[in-house]
């Protein structure tokens, strides 16, 4: 039982600290979650973090930074990652009406609710689907083609997506031949180039004189910050009396059934779960209201089951979400390994029981519902202006810029650094031109890692 | 008092619409704006700060602990916390070019919004068949009454306002 116990205050330890720093990132408006989850999670594996820790500490991170981001997208009007844009509009609606604090609180209450659906949900399903995962592990390499595929397809890129996977590949296996002419094998630098992508190549297309004049801009910036209204007694607000009745039914319903969804995109999901729900709804401010409570809702509780079943299930990053910011659970060489030749997966899938990825993510959701959540509510505003008036973008980019500096050269040497450079210069302006983004880019690479040796084995 | 390092342009009185910014060379990069030798100092800053914690962790830390895994390990999160302190740096040199406006009501917008809600077919402005609660809820945000006003058809659209 000490081991239990041991790894029950590690799960608690590493969870507060993914909270506690990802409430404080999710305010820093337009920080992806990609970018921002995926490199810190890395660190927190390659650093040797216990399995309990490691995933208690992204499950934490994730739900935390779902619940602030919702700070700049009801607050300034901009969304706080990709995952808003879908609730902006109702968001800006209640913003013009003078009570974007209830856009707010509505999104964020519905998020707590679809949290604490969604995880034992997304842990049953898969226990349904693990019976097929040593089928699935040994077709690993063409499913990994297929979904490949299938998500670039429903990127914003549709063909141009699909078509750019085939140079995209190629790019990575020859940077693979480069590295190992000098026996130097690199995992973590092409994710991590993936993932700040857009701020390398806007780094050399502010260079270029003709592409500055396009980037240039007149103005500042401009914000304008809604005043707030504080409606419940005390420090911890309920998300049971902050919906109605109607609004928490629908939210928890709507995540129930998203739940089950791990291979469609969290955005997609939250457009179609808030028409549905929309439809059904005829006031116009309750339907506002309420469709933000539901898409929030489904975001998180897409999120989730993206992470969580083909982590348990399969132990293979099979969705948008398992590859993109969950991707350091399933792959961080030298700790994390999937190795298709021979079938092995060595990952937090190995290493933790169902039970305990329901123990420890329950830990996690218990501690974001109790870190980030109040915390958005009551200090939503301050925190809005705090961030907007003093960070500069500058320092985050400075910080960024270190990262890829010191992560490339940790695992490669100079050579990690030329392949953050290239991955992110290419991968970024894909991204820009072709709408190629990198949830695409990622399944791109572990399709060079994976399917590409198959077919070469298969032709020759 | 926030910033008055370099850079803080002469000519802008702090809250004003659409500051001209004179003194800055504004660029969008990575979804915000930037001034761009604030920008070339702040990579500079990032890079030296960062590259250098690494360098100088890495060769200490190689001479005091015996595995080598563990000491590139710990040589890493130094220059992570590297990147933490330029970040810090790069705050408190540059500021934000960003200007926060504390919005009032403003009830231009709000009309319009009012409008473009009635107008839509799928919805109605009509309290039938609406949840005591929410009634409640709209009365004490103050939205009962505009919403009433604009109600089925909104023929006497913008005669209410709430105060």
């Amino acid at each position: 039982m000490d081991g239990l116990v041991y790894d029950i205050i590690v799960a608690a330890g590493f969870g507060l600290f993914g909270a506690v720093l990802f409430s404080l990132v999710g305010l820093v408006s337009g920080t992806d979650e990609t970018a921002t989850i995926a490199p810190i999670t890395l660190l927190v594996v390659l650093l040797g973090a216990p399995p309990a820790g490691i995933f208690s500490f992204w499950m934490a991170a994730a739900v935390s930074k779902h619940m602030t981001h919702a700070v700049p997208t009801a607050l300034l009007g901009i969304p706080g990652d990709t995952m808003a844009t879908p609730l902006l509009q109702d968001a800006t609606t209640l913003r013009n009406l003078g009570v974007p604090h209830i856009a707010l609180r509505k999104m964020i209450s519905g998020a707590v609710i679809a949290a604490f659906v969604s995880l034992p949900l997304a842990v049953a399903f898969a226990l349904v689907l693990a019976p097929f995962g040593q089928t699935i592990t040994q077709a690993a390499p063409w499913l990994f083609l297929g979904a490949a595929v299938l998500i670039a397809y429903s990127s914003a890129g549709r063909f141009a997506s699909v078509a750019a996977l085939v140079p995209f590949v190629v790019i990575i296996l020859a940077l693979q031949a480069l590295t190992g002419q000098y026996n130097v094998k690199l995992g973590v630098s092409y994710f991590l180039g993936i993932a700040i992508g857009p701020l390398i190549a806007d780094l050399f297309t502010v260079l270029s004189p003709a592409e500055r004049k396009r980037m240039h801009r007149d103005n500042l910036r401009q914000f304008a910050l809604a005043p707030d209204v504080k409606s419940w007694g005390g420090y911890f607000p309920n998300p049971f009396k902050v919906l109605d009745r109607k609004q928490a039914q629908w939210t928890a319903g709507a995540a129930g059934i998203t739940s089950a969804t791990f291979v469609f995109s969290p955005v997609a999901m939250a457009v179609i779960m808030g028409e549905l729900v929309g439809s059904r709804i005829k006031h116009a401010y309750h339907r506002i209201t309420s469709v933000l409570a539901v898409r929030n809702g489904v975001t998180e509780s897409t999120y989730i089951a993206e992470a969580l079943i083909p982590l348990i299930a399969f132990g293979l990053p099979l969705s948008p979400v398992a590859a993109g910011p969950a991707a350091p659970l399933f792959n961080a060489p030298p700790r994390f390994t999937i190795d298709t030749a021979t079938g092995t997966v060595n990952n937090l899938h190995t290493m933790l029981t169902p039970l305990e990825f329901l123990g420890y993510g329950l830990i996690a959701v218990v501690l974001a519902a109790l870190v980030a959540y109040p915390f958005a509510m009551n200090y939503a505003r301050g925190a809005a202006a705090f961030v907007s008036r003093n960070i500069s973008h500058e320092a985050i980019v400075s910080t960024f810029v270190g990262l890829a500096l010191v992560i490339g050269l940790w695992e490669g040497g100079f050579l990690g650094v030329l392949v953050v450079t290239v991955m992110g210069l290419v991968g970024g302006l894909l991204y820009r031109i072709l709408n190629f983004n990198p949830g695409v880019q990622f399944m791109g690479y572990y399709t060079a890692v994976l399917t590409a040796p198959a077919l070469i084995r298969l032709f020759s | 008092m926030g910033h008055r390092t370099l850079g803080t342009p002469a000519s802008s009185p702090p809250g004003s619409a659409a500051l001209p910014a004179s003194d800055y060379d504004l660029v969008e990069v990575w979804n915000d704006v930037v001034d761009t030798r604030h920008l070339l100092w702040s990579v500079i800053i990032g890079a030296v700060i960062s590259v250098g914690t690494f360098l100088i962790a890495e060769r200490i830390l190689a001479s005091v602990v015996d595995t080598p895994a563990i000491a590139k390990a710990y040589a890493m999160l130094a220059g992570v916390l590297g990147c933490i302190v330029s970040g810090v740096v790069s705050a408190l040199l540059f500021p934000p070019k960003r200007v926060v406006i504390e919005s009032t009501n403003d009830d231009a917008w709000r009309d319009q919004i009012m409008r473009d809600l009635a107008e839509n077919p799928n919805t109605t402005m009509s309290e039938r068949d609406l949840d005591p609660a929410v009634i409640r809820e709209m009365e004490e945000l103050g939205l009962r009454k505009l919403f009433a006003s604009y109600g089925d058809g909104g023929a006497n659209a913008p005669a209410q306002r709430k105060e």
